[in-house]
């Protein structure tokens, strides 16, 4: 299993207390607080350690890191907001960071930026709110689909090129493997099923001129890209009955016990799965998600930002750590510690030559498919609610057909979307 | 006819002792099988979401080593204990105080009293969370353990009045009478004769006060932002990940959170049974 | 048979009491049990009833995440309470799931719970020290793992129960999701909560128990009152108001109950068939950012609450027990 060797906040505030007391001299007494998702990093506290020394030796003011759980990091930030309790800088979901701009949460840090075009595209769009960007990208994963290479060359299988091929793939393990699942639908996991939608040229949403969104989950393409993923577990037998109520996190459990032989997983996922189960060392292996017919589906691009926070003593002196953190050296060693990819283009690009199977396929999907959820303030109450989940749900529960279900989301992300606007 | 009639009896109480083994066994399997369930996901090497660590093949006790130190959950205990200590002194005091006052006296309000104190449990925590923040934000009371605490007493004080009012009220009033007799004041009434008989329903309100403290999570995590204020529920948050669970790390902290209240629970335990002893001194 | 109970006088002569003392006496008796509550209303007042009120306050309010920033705030009205009650959701969904579940998860706590200390109380010392324990885990353990642990438990394709099910031939080998319907996902749920509650139950009942003094029984005995009699008509009977704590407080915490079913598979928020008043109150406030409307949903639990424990309180007990 997945030990996300989380880190000791306990031995990291002896440290920072002890580094305090060894260097009182410099600096004015003055802390820069920062907020870093605990669990992306298994090294996190000694690369902190390291960061802070340097942003002590630059500018002579300690760095106190708080470590705080993905579970609960939205909740924090609200009640933090709202509490006047924020720190100077800190780690954002991409995907929080329209939504917190918006509430006045985040500094604008366009000027200070300035020119992007070195950034990962996806990244960059994700941290923007009306033109102005209010997160430097940090580091990045994207979804492809990871599958058992054992299992393949048993039943002599080839990596499929496109959704007939990848449909007749999951069909045929599902016959021939009766003690494993060949490609779970998994009802919870919204990022499992875009790129079906994606693929076959639909839209979650779209922003129209004047800046409403009009929804497209029930277009004719994303219905149809829906009814091939939903088929796989209704019609093809491809994946099992309790996988309608699983989350992610149940896809990857699965996979590491050994049940499952092909399934959409994170980049930054292989190094836990074969931590969590030595066996499958070598029995694994990736390819992006295809297109219909032939190509790439576009897959969901998510990472973090990194955001100045209002409400910051001294913004300068935040930017000049994020600086720190962005820097070559530095994202290069993050990247390594969390097999996430970094958040600049010229950073991304040694991966995408890389000889390892475990990295190249996912480096290609995000260079060439990686795509974002529509950038709105109001996205997280999607993401909150469940839209996209729901709809999988009563498909794959039949309790509503496609068109139903579609039809329902799409309503609801419409709605919600041109909310307050 | 005398020796069938001596017999049956005697069957019928070993079908009795029967029945009760075999109830009891019953009640401890139903308790104690999730709680197996716990233990042994956490000492199995191979933790996945089945039911593979029901029987686990191989020993480990890695997960522990590693939650209690690494994961820092010895200090997050020491963090809990001090907050549930003090929550359950305080709440126990408060509401035997306030209990005594809803039972043996009559002024007006006690029913609007009475009901305000079972109102404000109605209303769920989660709603609770901003406002009660930003309350304690102004009382200063932010990343302090002490804070926390009377936090926790607020919580658990309405339920201890509503507990042990009927504990007092199940007190009949002759017993205090007869220490007013004996000219006792009231003070001394309260001490040497009413405290003692509502002993085990303080034991079972402190045990009620020590587990909303221990395992509370939602507001710990809010106010507490300093990883070494720590409570062991806030600590148990970060073995969830974003994409990922640690299974067996979680299952041995529940593991850990979990036995402190048992000990808390062998530490009173006597106090449950006093009250049959005050009934057969009374008599 | 009722007798014995019958001469424990009424707590109602305690106000009479001290009329042969001084008046002075007199005026300290009326000032004392304010005197008594008075640290219970400061902490209760500054910490529950003010939070309370900002609530109620919110919940007339459009309030979103801008607002919780800026600290403005922009009154609708009942406006939110209308939308809630014209909803179809809040009547065929979210008040079904919390109120039926709620009447099965009290009635199972507290039945099975008395039962357990009835039990307890016919055990040695020793045995009945170990069997509380025992007890004690399953209420100690944290909601959270409980929870998973049941899950597990319950798990469709690899759980025990499916194994089990599938052995004795009930159950296919394609099987059934039962956190999708709404009655198997809350018999689940009753059944962890009943597990994790009934040991409350016990010790509480099994301490009223305790201070039923001897004679009662003794003299009940005499009348040769059988023992579903003496339970009915001398244990239950006095220790009424234990029973009424128990099953008023469990009823409170049923009707809002939340990570028991937050955790559970799709109660989240991803099957809004199986969400009751506590996690749709929540979803709404934090994952949508309402808290207008969430905070109305929780006024609006608060109030049916009110309702039923004053109900409760009238028709199931004497009248002077809460006065």
């Amino acid at each position: 299993m997945a030990r996300t060797r989380a880190l000791s906040v306990t031995a990291l505030s002896a440290v920072v207390a002890l580094v305090a007391s060894a260097c009182g001299d410099g600096g004015e007494g003055r802390t820069l607080e920062v907020w870093i998702m605990e669990g992306t990093n298994p090294d996190a506290t000694e690369y902190f350690e390291d960061i802070g020394e340097q942003f002590r030796e630059e500018t002579g003011v300690e760095v106190s890191v708080e470590f705080q759980p993905w579970a609960d990091a939205h909740d924090q930030f609200v009640t933090a907001m709202a509490g006047d309790t924020m720190p100077d800088v800190a780690e954002v979901g991409t995907t929080w960071t329209p939504e917190f701009a918006a509430a006045g949460g985040l500094v604008d840090v366009t000027d200070r930026v300035g020119d992007t075009d070195h950034y990962v595209d996806g990244l960059v769009e994700a941290g923007q709110l009306d033109g102005r960007l209010y997160g430097v990208p940090w580091y990045a994963g994207v979804r492809s689909i990871v599958y058992r290479t054992d299992v393949f060359e048993e039943l002599d299988l080839e990596e499929p090129e496109d959704w007939e091929e990848l449909r007749d793939v999951a069909v045929t393990i599902a016959e021939e493997k009766e003690d494993m699942t060949a490609f779970p639908i998994a009802g919870g996991a919204m990022h499992q099923m875009t790129p079906f939608i994606w693929g076959n040229g639909g839209d979650i949403a779209v922003q129209e001129e004047g800046g409403t969104w009009t929804a497209g989950l029930d277009s004719a393409e994303a219905r149809e890209g829906l009814s091939f993923y939903t088929d796989l577990a209704l019609e093809d037998g491809t994946s099992t009955t309790g996988a309608t109520t699983w989350l992610e996190t149940d896809l990857q459990d699965n996979f590491i016990d050994g049940n499952v032989a092909m399934m959409i997983s994170g980049s930054w996922t292989p190094a836990a799965i074969l931590e969590g189960n030595e066996e499958l060392e070598g029995n694994i292996g990736a390819f992006p998600v295809p297109g219909p017919d032939g190509g790439t589906s576009p897959s969901f691009l998510g990472g973090s930002h990194l955001s100045v926070m209002s409400g910051a003593d001294d913004e300068d002196l935040a930017w000049t750590f994020i600086e720190l953190l962005t820097s070559e050296e530095n994202m290069q060693r993050w990247s390594e510690d969390t097999t996430y990819f970094p958040g600049t283009q010229e950073q991304l690009d040694p991966y995408t030559e890389s000889d390892d199977p475990l990295v190249q396929p996912f480096a290609e999907q995000m260079s060439e498919a990686g795509t974002t959820v529509p950038v709105s303030e109001n996205w997280g109450k999607i993401e909150g609610d469940q839209t996209l989940p729901t709809m999988l749900q009563a498909i794959l529960d039949e309790r509503s057909t496609v068109d139903e279900a579609a039809a329902a989301a799409a309503q609801d992300v419409e709605e919600t979307l041109n909310e307050g606007s | 006819m005398t020796v069938r009639t001596r017999r049956r009896p005697r069957t019928r109480i070993g079908w009795r002792a029967v029945g009760t083994w075999a109830a009891v066994a019953g009640v401890l399997f139903f308790t104690l099988f999730p709680a197996y369930f716990m233990v042994a996901s956490s000492v199995s090497v191979q933790t996945g979401s089945g039911t593979d660590v029901l029987l686990p093949e191989a020993l480990t006790l890695e997960t522990f080593h590693y939650v209690l130190t690494e994961a820092g959950f010895l200090l997050y205990l020491r963090n809990s204990l001090v907050v549930a200590l003090i929550t359950v002194l305080g709440s126990c005091v408060l509401a035997l105080l306030a209990a005594t006052a809803v039972a043996r006296f009559r002024f007006r309000m006690r029913t609007s009293i009475l009901v305000m104190v079972l109102v404000v449990q109605m209303v769920p925590l989660e709603a609770l969370v901003i406002p009660l923040f930003l309350q304690v934000r102004d009382l200063q009371m932010l990343n302090s353990l002490i804070g926390l605490s009377i936090v926790y007493i607020a919580l658990s004080v309405p339920f201890a009045v509503w507990m042990l009012r009927g504990f007092v009220a199940a007190v009949p009033v002759e017993v205090e009478e007869a220490a007013y007799i004996d000219g006792a004041s009231w003070g001394r009434m309260f001490w040497s004769v009413l405290f003692p008989l509502v002993a085990p329903g303080l034991v079972a309100t402190g045990i009620f006060s020590f587990i909303v403290a221990w395992n509370e999570f939602i507001l710990a995590l809010t106010f507490l932002n300093e990883g070494d204020k720590y409570t062991v529920a806030v600590g148990l948050r970060q073995f969830f990940g974003q994409y990922t669970t640690d299974w067996g790390a979680m299952m041995a902290a529940s593991t850990i959170i979990t036995l402190p209240v048992m000990l808390f629970f062998l530490a009173v335990q006597r106090g449950l049974v006093s009250g049959l002893v005050q009934g057969a001194v009374k008599g | 048979m009722g007798d014995p109970v019958a001469t424990r006088p009424a707590a109602s002569t305690a106000g009479r009491r001290p009329s042969r003392r001084g008046a002075s006496l007199r005026a300290r008796r009326r000032l004392l049990p304010w005197t008594l509550l008075l640290p219970a209303l400061l902490v209760i007042g500054i910490l529950l009833l003010y939070p309370l009120l900002r609530v109620v306050l919110l919940s007339f309010q459009d309030y979103d995440l801008s607002n919780v920033v800026s600290g403005e705030s922009d009154y609708i009205g009942f406006g939110n309470y209308v939308q809630l009650l014209t909803d179809p959701y809040l009547w065929r969904v979210a008040l079904p799931n919390t109120v039926v579940f709620a009447v099965f998860a009290v009635g199972g706590t507290v039945v099975f719970g008395t039962l357990v200390a009835l039990l307890l109380r016919t055990l040695g010392r020793i045995a009945r020290t170990t069997v509380i324990s025992c007890i004690m885990l399953a209420w100690a353990m944290p909601a959270v793992s409980g929870t998973y642990v049941w899950v597990w438990i319950f798990d469709v394709d690899r759980g025990i129960v499916r194994q089990l099910l599938q052995a004795a031939g009930l159950v296919g080998p394609e099987g059934i999701n039962w956190f999708t319907e709404r009655l198997s996902f809350y018999a689940i749920v009753t059944l962890n909560i009943i597990h994790h509650g009934f040991p409350f139950v016990a010790v509480t009942v099994l301490a009223g128990l305790l201070t039923v003094p001897r004679e009662l029984y003794e003299a009940a005995l005499l009348d040769g009152a059988t023992a579903w009699q003496r339970f009915w008509h001398v244990t239950v009977p006095t220790i009424r108001p234990v029973f009424a704590v128990v099953t008023i407080l469990s009823t409170i915490w049923d009707f809002k109950v939340f990570a028991q079913v937050y955790l559970m598979p799709g109660g989240s928020g991803a099957n809004p068939e199986v969400l009751n008043f506590g996690v749709w109150s929540y979803i709404r406030s934090f994952s949508r950012q309402e808290y207008g409307l969430g905070s109305a949903i929780a006024v609006m639990l608060t109030l049916m609450l009110l309702v039923i424990t004053i109900v409760y309180l009238r028709s199931l007990f004497r009248d002077e027990e809460l006065r």
